[in-house]
């Protein structure tokens, strides 16, 4: 397993102790401990196995179990993303190892990344969603709980397959398709009505802003992805599930830990979302300096949304408070330290 | 010439999966498929490879004999639409596999990509759980099968967890479309 995956998925492992130990009382416990272990055991199965084709059939069964349990979606529609991300992963494989002109590398990357995009629930490739849908069914927590994982293994797989250019393509293209996602999200959680679905566009902002770390071809831009991942999957995800989850419930409160948590959200200091979003100026600059400012421009589209984000989480009361405070210690701690998470995945 | 043989055979069992709707259609189609995947990984692979493959293909079409709308159900009206699309799917897969790319595998190339497509296309465009768990269960053979393309070997795990999928989906309780 690559240092970067067992990082992932040790995420994964704390944000799902901190669902059930913190979650809000109407949370079904049981259903979030079976659909979350699935979801564990399937991050560390898609992180391990040896070869790229296992990963693509643990992508596929996770795809095909998630469709399977009952959603306000019909089986159908729940399963076209997982299998279309699944189709289009194979594709690029083929073509990535296939001997030929020189385009058909650049192909394969299109392949990959259509692929990275289905398979988390990113531009173009959205998934299915209802604000009605429960926590365990949503597709933020495929995005946030399934998502990392996948793309680290890609993103360290397309590295073997694609040579030359056709490498060079998949990391421009990661750029571009993480900053369609980083205006979209950075919009939709500020303009959009339901506060869920709110949610929803700002974990599409992050993993724009961590395609883009994954784009950048210099170290700055992977160990700037990690933190993002860091920041998708144990602060936003966190603070998602110690949120209102109904549709109906709309808390609006501006208290000082509203304000705390927006700013956590959002990415300011002395938040891990800070560092990561540093490290990733910092890259971009050194690649190409007009990515930076336009990266820059595409931060401030986080502020609007995390205020709003911040004030529907109310006043956070018993193991729920507790719970907030710790992820915003943990995010804390990050953020003024990160080496020791970027010295564990070897970055 | 087996190879070909086999990747047509594969093409051809995919594309009657996109074109029945009925239990016998989609049944054949399965055997069909199965058997030209397995008959091209047997010719850059293991006898057993080939056979495990094989094996979960077949039983995933014996289960779909019991499974889902009845009788064949074999070009509905309506149904030009699929017919191009397996036909058009057939050619371009073609052309990439032989005139595009070069290099040994041009039939895996072909079959992979010809049953990857067509039983992605046959997802994105069905509601009925036994043509999708079909579907599924043939992709999953075609993306072990593309353990073939790669340099090293890649042992028989990728088979392994491909047949037993395919023949694992086949048995899943899934409820009949109820939201489009």
């Amino acid at each position: 397993m690559l240092p970067e995956s067992a990082e992932v998925v040790l995420f994964a492992a704390l944000v799902l102790a901190f669902a059930i130990l913190f979650a809000p009382a109407p949370a079904p416990r049981r259903s979030l401990l079976l659909r979350g272990g699935a979801g564990l055991a399937g991050t560390i199965a898609i992180s391990a196995v040896p070869t790229f084709e296992l990963a693509l059939l643990v992508l596929l069964g996770l795809g095909v179990l998630n469709a399977s349990t009952s959603g306000k979606q019909s089986f159908a529609i729940r399963l076209r993303a997982p299998v279309l991300a699944v189709a289009v992963f194979a594709l690029g494989l083929v073509l990535a190892r296939a001997t030929g002109p020189e385009v058909l590398g650049r192909f394969a990357a299109v392949g990959l990344i259509a692929g990275i995009a289905a398979g988390i629930g990113l531009l173009p490739y959205l998934h299915p969603f209802d604000p009605g849908d429960a926590v365990t069914e949503s597709p933020i927590a495929w995005m946030a709980f399934i998502g990392p994982a996948l793309a680290v293994v890609v993103v360290a797989g397309a590295g073997g397959v694609l040579a030359g250019a056709a490498g060079g393509a998949f990391g421009a293209m990661l750029i571009g398709v993480g900053l369609v996602n980083v205006a979209w999200g950075g919009f939709g959680a500020w303009l959009t009505e339901s506060t869920i679905a709110a949610w929803r566009y700002s974990f599409i902002a992050d993993w724009g802003l961590a395609l883009c770390g994954f784009g950048l071809t210099v170290i700055d831009g992977r160990r700037a992805a990690l933190l993002v991942l860091f920041s998708i999957v144990l602060c936003r995800l966190p603070l998602y599930l110690a949120s209102p989850q109904s549709p109906r419930v709309r808390t609006v409160t501006e208290r000082p830990v509203n304000l705390v948590v927006a700013a956590a959200l959002a990415g300011s200091a002395p938040f891990a979302g800070f560092a990561a979003r540093v490290l990733i100026l910092r890259g971009a600059t050194q690649l190409y300096w007009p990515l930076g400012l336009v990266l820059a421009v595409g931060m401030l589209l986080w502020l609007p949304g995390s205020l709003r984000l911040g004030r529907s989480l109310g006043v956070p009361r018993g193991r729920q408070a507790i719970g907030v405070a710790l992820v915003l210690a943990l995010n804390v701690a990050v953020g003024l330290y990160p080496l020791p998470l970027l010295e564990a995945a070897r970055l | 010439m087996v190879e070909a043989s086999a990747a047509l055979v594969a093409w051809l069992g995919m594309s009657l999966i996109v074109l029945a709707d009925g239990r016998r259609g989609l049944a054949l189609g399965a055997a069909l498929a199965t058997a030209g995947i397995a008959l091209i990984v047997f010719q850059g692979a293991t006898v057993i490879d080939a056979g495990v493959l094989a094996l979960g293909g077949l039983l995933m079409a014996a289960r779909q004999l019991a499974n889902g709308p009845g009788g064949w159900q074999l070009m509905p009206p309506g149904s030009t639409p699929r017919l191009v699309l397996c036909i058009a799917a057939g050619l371009l897969a073609l052309w990439i596999a032989f005139s595009v790319t070069t290099g040994p595998g041009a039939a895996l190339r072909f079959g992979v990509m010809t049953v990857v497509g067509l039983a992605g296309a046959r997802v994105l465009a069905s509601q009925e759980p036994s043509v999708l768990l079909t579907a599924v269960g043939l992709l999953a053979l075609a993306i072990a099968a593309t353990a073939g393309t790669a340099d090293g070997g890649q042992g028989p795990w990728p088979y392994v967890a491909a047949a037993l999928f395919a023949a694992g989906a086949a048995w899943l309780p899934v409820k009949a479309a109820h939201a489009s």
